[in-house]
């Protein structure tokens, strides 16, 4: 079986799509002949060509606005946000327009834009560029949100972010990128909405996505030397969210953390704690614990480590619904 | 005349008033659509506001100065004249009443607007709804108790509230087993699973956790059938009422003769079958009237005897789904005929799986016609926490001893089930015979309300 | 302090409905029908936007913003159109509606409040949803130039925005990417003076029309009440656009002589007389006094098209009149292509309780 990295797999993937149809457009900032900052578009604007694959002048609430109307001239533009809190000057455009316009249209619009945005922390970098926004879409209606953990997954969900008729907000995290994984890649694993597990466990479940997926099984892997067995749930796409599978989850260990970089305030944890106290309110053991960024803004890069959650933080949140 | 009433519409994104500035018409005039009628002055801007009918002025609702509530009567507008320029308002034309689900809304906004149409507070208006507290609350809102207060509801909470994970809470309801009742072993005094498993095997409980620490259960082939739903519900309401009320039943038999007589007479008179069961609901609830203790409910936290002042009937129906008790409301003030009809429709909503919350819940005594399926009589579980549940067996010829002659007569026996906490045998036994007599009287039975 | 013509700006017809410059009126490739077809639609705009405002006065409408003293504007541009040219409007277009035959009862529906967008149908009718936040729709139109051109279509995108427009970052974003991408589209702003209670004059230091210069495509100052010259300079950068992929800034200079909306009120930022004073520039009485002149209004045509405009208003008012709103739950059916569970179960609870089969007893 290859090996592939997170990278090489959305870049197979924006070519998978690309070649199954000649209707997909890549657009961004050095998203042509650099091949984007990250690669992800590497040598992509050599095979499709410039008509399909461009360089925008360096302005976020354009490249989503003129997604939109690429889009209602019938074509599936794939749009690149260079960074996390570079997506913030387009936010107007994505809540105001491209997230309503199939709605407002009463259906008659629509609205295949894929926005991929690079996100979270973990590598070191500058200001802004370790952020994870997942909130603010997730809480935008008519957004699709997916968020992959592994290169295979994240082939699978950018070919099928691509082909879904509704706009899709595709978070990479920057921390895996370069993680690799063995196995065909292929756009046949998970639909949208049915979270992963991705360790059996029968003690306790930590629920993740993206980049703390990995720091998960890392915890569980520890807590296994003590004879605890945990559960690790992928949730992959935020939006729609796998109710049934967070419900199931309680039900089966009752001991619930959730595991997410953002800030904990109004995170998405919150809404992963509220589904599951609605819909499991009596299998709990414990009350649903969070670990999360802090509520401060992204901190330099020589402390972030202090910042994200991290094994043991992970491994004292088990304690605390264990021994409940 | 046809005379249009103009209400005062919201001029400005949720303004809630407007002061008259001035008419520019009066009473007796005649106006255009679209003809200005009064200046007012909103907290925004000062504007015109134009006819929306073509007409003559009728009534003008108000002098300069006046402050109108949106939603009020502005004018009044005699529009015969005019009558087909103008649509009437809240109609929808046939092109919009095509597009799909506009009908549906229309009817509903109509129905709307005439449940708001009884409420004397202002008349709704199409556009703006100005500013109101008051109104927007749900009209279609569940009756809510507090914790503690409700008669089936869980113990009140209070200072003594009791540490424990939701999963341990529910335990602690299947076993039966009162969370204050048990000591909690776990961090700060919290109840842990283990704890109410104890109680329960230490007879704390009241449920069949006997069932889960029984050493002999049957053994061999088996299938098991999940209890959910409605089912689960009578079964921990059965459980709990057979675990927590002393109850005793007691019986009657009756000479039905009458009763007979009065639900041929009544069918005929309805053209359509009515069932013994309205008449004895309504003399049972004239037997309230002087044994008020049969519509009560005995309230142990308070360690009263709660008197309910109306009598709201409890049917126990037979559903598909399981046992089920629509209420037939204040049936104090309804007749026979009445009640039969109400019985019948709840019955069939019951059945048909679309009795609401509302109709199922909020009897204080309660009746089952156990004769409905040929029993003679039944021995009825109270509904808990009601006092009282009677019995109606199948009303069939027997042998009858009348005047020292054995005669072949109707008859039919009932049963008394109550909580002997609030009834002793001898008060039940006087209600009874009063129930009986009221049956066996062809004149009290024909003095019984018909409507 | 009004002149008879803006400055700078093209102008073929003086206030008094003189023509100015007779070479400009030979050139147009306008004929007799045309002329009346547009005066006519001018009346239409007139007598729905009037009779628009009356609705919202009389609790029909929400909300509404009066197109008044824009028509010329806006039928002018709207005309030099054709039909594969897409229109991204403000709030503000009725006048551009009219001319694009959009039904304008379904129009008035975002204005009433009973469903947003306005527009049934925008990818048939190429006329996109009524677009509120000022400017965000000039990339929307953007988007849609580049995609014609990829698709080698001869078609170009308008869009219509006001001077407030012009300060918003979309604004630039857009003309900037369309000039470095050259995207087939036409900047139609409609500098009515106000943006709410602001003065062009505190919007920008330097005139709109100018400010194509940097983003590298022609600018133009049209007098915006002048149907013939908007016609003529929106005429040119539509063929611009289709032909040499090059966009236009058009700055047509008119004047809103309503409220900025029906909730607004004028007299608090501006003066009777600034307002009376531009009376004199009606574009309606302007383009009457040439069609007058050209012999073009015999009373037929002018009863017939005065008697349209008041038809196309009973139309408005007869379909917009207690009008209802799709029930709520329809509105979950478009948020998504296809139902999420989440939803659904959200769905469910509004038909419970505004159906009757949830009704309580």
């Amino acid at each position: 079986m290859p090996e592939v990295t997170m990278v090489q797999a959305l870049n197979e993937a924006l070519r998978f799509a690309m070649g199954e149809d000649d209707r997909v457009l890549v657009l961004g900032e050095d998203v042509g002949k650099l091949g984007g900052v990250f690669r992800i578009t590497d040598r992509i604007q050599a095979e499709f060509g410039e008509a399909r694959v461009f360089d925008t002048p360096l302005a976020e609430s354009a490249i989503a606005g003129v997604s939109l109307g690429l889009a209602m001239a019938g074509w599936r533009p794939v749009a690149e946000m260079q960074f996390d809190a570079f997506s913030y000057p387009a936010l107007d455009q994505v809540i105001s327009h491209v997230a309503k316009y199939r709605f407002r249209s009463v259906g008659a619009v629509d609205v295949p834009v894929v926005i991929r945005i690079p996100c979270g922390g973990g590598i070191g970098a500058a200001e802004h560029h370790s952020e994870s926004p997942e909130a603010y879409y997730v809480h935008t209606s008519g957004l699709k949100v997916a968020i992959p953990s592994t290169p295979l997954d994240a082939f699978n969900l950018l070919v099928r972010s691509i082909r879904d008729p509704d706009p899709v907000i595709f978070l990479e995290p920057k921390s895996r990128y370069w993680s690799k994984e063995s196995g065909e890649l292929s756009p046949d694993g998970l639909p949208f909405g049915r979270a992963r597990t991705v360790r059996e466990g029968s003690h306790a479940t930590l629920v993740a996505w993206g980049g703390m997926v990995a720091r998960c099984l890392q915890a569980a892997n520890a807590a296994a030397e003590d004879g605890v067995e945990v559960e690790v749930l992928d949730l992959r796409t935020l939006v729609p969210l796998d109710i049934e599978g967070l419900a199931n989850a309680a039900r089966k260990t009752g001991r619930i953390v959730v595991v997410h970089e953002a800030p904990m305030t109004a995170g998405f944890g919150a809404e992963v704690v509220a589904r599951i106290v609605e819909d499991a309110f009596e299998y709990l053991e414990a009350p649903v614990l969070r670990v999360t960024g802090y509520d401060i803004p992204y901190p330099p890069a020589k402390v972030e480590e202090h910042y994200l959650p991290s094994v043991d933080r992970i491994l004292i949140a088990l304690e605390k619904v264990l021994s409940f | 005349m046809a005379e249009r009433v103009f209400n005062l519409p919201d001029l400005g994104e949720g303004l809630g008033e407007a002061e008259i500035v001035g008419w520019k018409v009066a009473e007796g005039d005649e106006v255009e659509l679209n003809q200005p009628l009064v200046e007012v002055n909103t907290a925004k801007a000062v504007v015109e506001i134009p006819s929306p009918f073509a007409g003559k002025i009728v009534t003008l609702h108000g002098a300069a100065g006046d402050v109108v509530e949106v939603g009020r009567p502005l004018v009044t507008i005699d529009v015969e004249a005019a009558v087909g320029e103008v649509g009437p308002p809240g109609v929808i034309s046939p092109a919009e009443a095509a597009s799909d689900g506009v009908q549906a809304a229309a009817e509903r906004t109509e129905a709307r607007a005439e449940e708001a149409a009884e409420r004397p507070k202002r008349e709704a208006v199409l556009v703006g709804y100005g500013v109101d507290a008051e109104e927007g609350r749900p009209s279609r809102r569940p009756r809510l108790q507090a914790p503690g207060t409700g008669r089936v509801g869980p113990r009140a909470a209070g200072a003594g509230r009791v540490g424990a994970s939701p999963v341990v809470r529910r335990l602690a309801r299947e076993l039966g087993v009162d969370l204050a009742d048990v000591e909690g072993s776990g961090p700060g005094g919290r109840v842990t699973r283990e704890d109410i498993e104890r109680a329960a095997q230490e007879g704390l409980g009241t449920a069949a956790g006997a069932e889960e620490t029984s050493p002999s259960r049957p053994s061999g082939a088996e299938e098991r059938i999940p209890v959910r739903g409605i089912r689960r519900l009578v079964a921990q309401k059965m459980t709990r009422a057979w675990a927590e009320v002393p109850m005793v039943t007691t019986f009657r038999g009756v000479d039905a003769t009458h009763v007979d007589a009065l639900r041929a007479e009544l069918s005929q008179d309805a053209g359509k079958k009515i069932s013994p069961l309205a008449i004895v609901v309504r003399a049972l609830v004239e037997v309230c009237g002087d044994h008020p203790k049969l519509n009560s409910w005995f309230d142990a936290e308070a360690h009263e005897i709660v008197l309910m002042r109306s009598c709201h009937v409890g049917i126990a129906t037979d559903t598909e789904r399981g046992l089920m008790v629509p209420v037939v409301r204040d049936a104090g003030e309804k007749g026979v005929l009445t009640l039969a009809d109400e019985i019948a429709e709840l019955v069939s909503t019951a059945r048909a799986g679309r009795a609401t919350p509302d109709q199922l819940s909020g009897s204080t005594i309660t009746v089952t016609n156990v004769g409905s399926f040929g029993s003679q009589y039944g021995t009825p579980i109270v509904n808990f926490p009601e006092a009282a549940i009677l019995a109606l067996g199948v009303v069939e010829p027997r042998a009858l001893v009348v005047e020292g002659q054995i005669e072949a007569r109707h008859a039919v026996t009932l049963s008394l089930t109550f909580d002997h906490r609030v009834l002793d045998g001898a008060e039940a036994g006087r209600a009874m015979t009063a129930l009986q007599e009221l049956l066996e009287s062809p004149f009290r039975l024909g003095a019984l309300p018909r409507r | 302090m009004i002149r008879t013509k803006p400055d700078d700006a093209l102008q073929i017809l003086a206030p008094d409905g003189t023509v100015v410059d007779p070479q400009a009126r030979q050139a147009l490739d306008l004929g007799d029908e045309d002329l009346r077809a547009m005066y006519r639609a001018m009346l239409v705009t007139r007598a729905v936007d009037l009779e628009a405002t009356a609705l919202q006065r009389q609790g029909e409408l929400a909300v509404y913003p009066p197109v008044l003293g824009q028509e010329a504007a806006q039928i002018g541009s709207a005309y030099a159109l054709g039909e594969e040219d897409f229109v991204f409007p403000s709030y503000r277009e009725v006048g551009v509606a009219v001319v694009r035959g959009i039904d304008l009862v379904e129009y008035m529906h975002f204005h009433r409040g009973t469903r947003h967008g306005g527009i049934a149908d925008p990818l048939g009718s190429h006329f996109a949803e009524i677009s509120v936040p000022v400017s965000s729709q000039v990339l929307h139109a953007v988007g849609w130039a580049l995609g014609a051109r990829l698709d080698g279509k001869n078609a170009c995108a308008v869009v219509y925005f006001g001077d407030g427009a012009t300060s918003q970052g979309d604004f630039h974003e857009g003309c900037n990417f369309a000039g470095v991408l050259r995207c087939p589209v036409v900047f139609f702003c409609q500098n009515n003076q106000w943006a709410i209670s602001v003065p062009v004059q505190k919007q920008t230091a330097a005139p709109i029309w100018k400010k194509a210069e940097a983003y590298g495509f022609p600018g133009v100052r049209v007098d915006g009440n002048d149907v013939l010259a908007v016609y003529k300079v929106s005429r040119e950068a539509v063929a611009r656009a289709r032909e040499e992929r090059v966009p236009t800034l058009i700055e047509a200079v008119t004047y809103r002589m309503g409220p900025h909306s029906t909730a607004d009120d004028a007299s608090r930022y501006r003066s009777r007389e600034d307002v009376d004073s531009w009376q004199a520039f009606d574009p309606l009485e302007r383009f009457r006094r040439l069609l007058e002149s050209e012999g073009l209004l015999d009373p037929g045509f002018l009863n017939r098209a005065e008697a349209d405009a008041g038809a196309e208003a009973a139309k408005v008012r007869a379909g917009i009149q207690g009008a209802q709103p799709r029930p709520l739950e329809g509105f979950f059916d478009h948020t998504f292509s296809e139902m999420p569970d989440f939803l659904a179960r959200q769905r469910e609870e509004v038909v419970r309780l505004t159906t009757e089969e949830g009704e309580g007893a």
